[in-house]
């Protein structure tokens, strides 16, 4: 039997409903703030294998024959990943500096480098360097010299050109010893700049101004 | 209860009242919290085999932005699997803290606690990845914030913000992995729900048809009226100013990206072992009313019964260690929760916790308040009341003359209290129990019901006038129903004649079935 209260209590329920899911419907998707003012941003970002400083030296017979044969590596390299020197300024200003190491307890990993700067809207000089910190001589060309000394035969022969080469691909592998961009910008509020590490290009480059990707 | 938790409890009944107010306590989906929260996954896993017939990797915005202008399925089926993740979240925030608030987080219920939290935290991480997937603004935000909180832990070689960064589209590979997960999390839920409710007998894993299909219907035409949202496409040359954000998920968004990541891990990993020790921080002496049922071997007839009623499967039937030819009930503390429904189900009255076992409630009824009732004459109708139901309630009854007798719960209530009343001259005797799915020993109302009406075993005896005896729901917020369920029940009473009151003896000679020297407790 259909009652005023058992009608009363249906609107009730009814409202309740509606009130409900449009509470639930309108917090599915509240516009929630997120970057409040308009600032542009310098983001950079890259990863890269660290150059390998090694100082190479050739074995001598003696200290080959006493190594197993398959361990008889001619030339034997000992050092360590080099550390880079990271410098953002805009307009003269520096906005940014950082030491940058390769990931990993040893630092044996790759780098991986993500960081953001705020600038302000406008045009911009902006300059980004990326410097190695160790001074030292290019390990590819420390190697050749190392490893063109003596000659090989048997067993041996080619073996020097093989690691040398190997040496010479890591070496191409990795960052260049100083990468550095410097160039005038236009950031439009909001917009974001992205500077990157072009390995094809073993340079620096820039995204998301007007040659946006 | 605790002080802690009294608090807690109060604004529960609060909840529970005005939702009772709403839709009638049978229809109170805060009574169905733990079963919505199910019916709700179930929504979400049929709704996202659909979705991901039509999601692509290689492109997951545009695919997603398909489905969303599809007015004919797409649109509405995306917006009801949105709108259910809410829906879940909240229905199992609501059980997390109902059963908080009713000391039901401990003992032995706390491998539901913990697994409960747990199917919690899955379900949010759910629908973490779940927002990603579609890649607009709000998932590359929720993505960044995965990824810078991810990247403090030693886990990733490659920290994962970086593939957020936009120099360089972001690989298939996260899109895959994410998808991965967001399938392989709800499977695990599956394992974690059936460990959820694994110490119970007969779980109740669905809400009544009727309210299930109720709210998977209002939720479709919420789909079809509102449409779920989509943002705009993930953009890294481009700061978003506000995200479509969902709070009811996400509510936390906001707070986590304003603290460094060892902050927020500090903070989660401080709620998580709060809320996991719960059951260590609020558990009480297994004594007193809290004592696990116990078993009276001399009394056990090795019927079967209590097994059977126990909604917590805490009894088994055992070899006996006597001579006689039956099995006997044997208890497990760890998994008894003191609900005494096994007292209400024992005819011999031999098992139940100490004090409230069948023998317990008719010998403190026989002492304490038979006399003081006799005293003055005829009996008054007499209301059993749950003692989970109001205060309020109990001295509505008393205003209106009825003997309130109070009780743990109704099903720990032995047919023979009923019995006594009435035939020490009470005219009649009304019970009332919590709602069918609110009531702390779970199966409470349903085993009264079957006791008095439908023969189960404990019966109330065949010559226990039917007329006499009602049983009622107390729910909080419906006070005046129950009232005038009250006043129906007095009314139909007073048509009747004045029962025949019988003396102490005689009731003893018929009622008592162990009292020739078996039993410890004859009277």
């Amino acid at each position: 039997m259909i009652t005023l209260e058992r009608v009363s209590r249906l609107v009730i329920a009814g409202v309740a409903t509606a009130l409900a899911l449009g509470l639930i419907a309108r917090t599915s998707a509240a516009p929630l703030s997120f970057h409040a003012g308009s600032t542009p941003r310098l983001r950079l970002s890259w990863s890269a294998r660290p150059e390998r400083i090694e100082v190479c030296r050739t074995l001598s017979a003696e200290e080959l024959a006493q190594r197993l044969e398959h361990m008889r590596q001619r030339v034997s390299c000992e050092g360590r990943f080099a550390t880079y020197a990271l410098r953002v300024e805009s307009d003269g200003q520096v906005i940014g500096e950082a030491v940058v190491h390769g990931a990993g307890l040893r630092h044996d990993r790759p780098l991986y480098l993500l960081r953001e700067f705020d600038v302000a809207p406008g045009v911009r000089r902006v300059r980004v360097s990326f410097t190695r910190r160790e001074k030292t001589d290019d390990d590819a060309a420390a190697f050749a010299k190392t490893a063109s000394t003596g000659s090989d035969t048997g067993l041996f022969a080619g073996r020097a050109q093989r690691e040398s080469a190997e040496h010479a691909r890591r070496a191409g592998a990795a960052i260049p010893a100083r990468l550095a961009l410097d160039t005038t910008l236009t950031f439009a509020p909001r917009q974001v700049m992205i500077v990157t590490f072009a390995p094809e290009r073993r340079a620096l480059v820039l995204l998301g101004g007007s040659g946006r990707p | 209860m605790r002080p802690f938790e009294r608090p807690f409890r109060r604004l529960l009944a609060a909840f529970d009242a005005a939702a009772t107010r709403a839709y009638g306590y049978a229809w109170n989906p805060f009574y169905q919290s733990g079963t919505v929260a199910v019916a709700m996954l179930l929504v979400l896993i049929g709704t996202g085999l659909y979705l991901l017939l039509f999601y692509r990797l290689g492109s997951p915005w545009a695919s997603v932005g398909r489905l969303a202008a599809d007015p004919w399925l797409g649109a509405w089926i995306r917006g009801l699997h949105r709108y259910a993740s809410d829906v879940f979240v909240l229905a199992a925030a609501l059980h997390a803290f109902r059963m908080f608030a009713q000391g039901r987080s401990w003992g032995p219920r706390t491998l539901a606690w913990v697994s409960g939290l747990i199917l919690f935290g899955a379900g949010l991480v759910c629908a973490w990845t779940g927002f990603v997937m579609a890649w607009d603004s709000f998932g590359e935000r929720l993505a960044r914030e995965g990824g810078r909180l991810l990247d403090v832990l030693p886990v990733l070689s490659e920290p994962l913000s970086r593939i957020f960064a936009g120099d360089g589209p972001v690989p298939s590979a996260f899109f895959f992995v994410n998808l991965f997960v967001h399938i392989a999390v709800p499977l695990v839920m599956g394992v974690g729900l059936w460990l959820h409710v694994s110490r119970l007998a007969r779980p109740s894993l669905l809400p009544p048809r009727g309210l299930m299909w109720g709210m998977i219907g209002t939720l479709v035409a919420a789909a079809v009226i509102v449409p779920a949202p989509l943002g705009p496409a993930a953009d890294p040359f481009v700061l978003a100013q506000t995200t479509p954000t969902d709070l009811t998920i996400a509510w936390w968004l906001p707070l986590s990206e304003r603290f460094s990541p060892g902050a927020v891990w500090a903070t989660v990993l401080f709620l998580a072992a709060g809320a996991l020790s719960v059951p260590g921080l609020v558990r009480r002496p297994r004594t007193g009313s809290l004592a696990p049922s116990v078993v009276d071997p001399r009394l056990c007839t090795g019927c079967n019964q209590c097994p059977q009623d126990c909604p917590w499967g805490a009894i088994t039937m055992v070899t006996r260690e006597d001579e006689r030819p039956t099995l006997v009930a044997l208890v497990d503390p760890a998994r008894c929760v003191s609900c005494g429904i096994c007292a209400g189900s024992c005819a011999p009255m031999g098992v139940g916790p100490p004090g409230r076992t069948g023998r317990d409630q008719l010998g403190a009824l026989r002492l304490l308040v038979l006399p003081e009732l006799a005293d003055g004459g005829a009996l008054p109708i007499v209301a059993v009341c749950c003692g989970q139901g109001s205060p309020a309630h109990v001295v509505a009854l008393r205003a209106r003359g009825a003997h309130v007798h109070t009780v743990s719960c109704v099903g720990n209530l032995h047919t023979s209290v009923i019995e006594l009343f009435v035939r020490r001259g009470a005219p009649g005797v009304i019970v009332f129990g919590c709602p069918p799915r609110d009531c702390l020993g779970r199966e409470g109302p349903k085993w009264l019901h079957e006791r008095v009406f439908n023969d189960r075993e404990a019966e109330l005896q065949p010559r226990v006038d039917r007329q006499r005896v009602q049983i009622a729901t107390l729910s909080p917020g419906d006070g005046r129903a129950s009232l005038a369920a009250f006043d129906d029940f007095a009314r139909a009473i007073a048509l009747l004649d004045r029962p025949v009151r019988e003396s102490a003896e005689d009731f003893g000679a018929v009622c008592d079935p162990v009292s020739a020297g078996v039993g410890d407790g004859a009277p």
